[in-house]
């Protein structure tokens, strides 16, 4: 449980506030943008991963995000969206881009369990554990992709409803719609 | 009186489940909830490589002193030239009245 809590949460009004003066000092000198990359590495990285389900294609996408972020930075301003918003909205296009190459290519990756490392020490537990994971990512990968994209957003990157409605282009409310859908969706295919 | 609708309570159950906390829900979303208590389990965080994290801030740092550098040229040149047009107009003036200064004795002798 401590786990969870120590994962990006949500916070909807002080997470904006936080980025701001980072956000001023990048805009007023590039090299400062290395505190909001710090910021934002793993974030960005894990969204691309889960929904790539490629390291390599990850860290092509992260790379990316991140450039044409520190491009665009000048333009960023305090207008209603918080710059995590702004930054996930340039990852969710870079995804998208990725996705669409990949389709051109046709080589869809197979989600598995990745490569990660379990924490059980337990054989049993191990097997049962990347088979558990097998599946949850397999649904994952079968739903539609703005329902995937609302649940990578809320359960690895920790965004609120109203961060992810900006992401998507959506209303808070259309947001929460597409997490109770995602859910339901998840649910039937989970289910034995 | 304001009913919730099944998305919003389900979207705070889910920010409970988050923060750690268990939420205690109705029979409806009893089964939502486990399926974002699995989700919570397997979608764990995942850092990217360290190499790959140090190359890409390198890339950054690159990429950031370019942007500076190019900002500070700029304004250089934007100092340069209303230097230049200061210049220009100055002389221009001094010019003009250096070419009046003339015309006008000569009207005032002829007086």
């Amino acid at each position: 449980m401590t786990r969870r809590a120590e994962r990006a949460p949500a916070t909807p009004t002080d997470e904006r506030d936080a980025d701001l003066p980072a956000v001023r000092a990048a805009q007023a000198d590039p090299a400062a943008f290395d505190v909001l990359y710090r910021r934002y590495l793993d974030r960005v990285y894990g969204y691309a991963f889960y929904a790539l389900g490629d390291h390599h294609d990850a860290e092509d996408a992260t790379e990316r995000t991140f450039l044409a972020a520190l491009a665009a930075l000048p333009s960023f301003r305090d207008e209603g969206a918080s710059f995590r918003a702004w930054l996930f909205r340039i990852a969710r296009n870079t995804v998208s881009n990725a996705r669409r190459t990949r389709w051109r290519r046709r080589t869809e990756p197979m989600p598995d369990g990745f490569d990660r490392p379990a924490p059980d020490a337990d054989p049993a537990g191990l097997v049962a554990r990347a088979e558990e994971t097998r599946r949850v990512l397999r649904a994952l990968a079968e739903l539609p992709d703005e329902r995937r994209q609302v649940v990578i957003l809320r359960f690895v990157d920790g965004l609120s409803s109203r961060e992810i409605g900006e992401v998507l282009d959506r209303s808070p409310g259309a947001a929460r719609v597409l997490l109770h859908r995602a859910l339901r969706d998840l649910e039937a295919r989970l289910r034995p | 009186m304001t009913t919730r609708s099944t998305p919003e309570r389900l979207d705070e159950a889910v920010e409970n489940l988050l923060a750690g906390e268990r939420p205690a829900v109705d029979a409806e979303l009893r089964p939502l909830t486990r399926v974002a208590d699995l989700l919570a389990d397997v979608l764990r965080p995942m850092p990217p490589g360290p190499r790959f994290e140090a190359d890409l801030g390198r890339r950054l740092a690159v990429d950031g002193g370019r942007r500076r550098l190019t900002h500070g040229r700029l304004l250089a040149a934007g100092a340069l030239s209303s230097a230049a047009v200061g210049v220009t107009v100055t002389a221009w003036a001094m010019w003009r009245s250096s070419r009046r200064a003339p015309a006008l004795s000569h009207r005032l002798l002829q007086r």
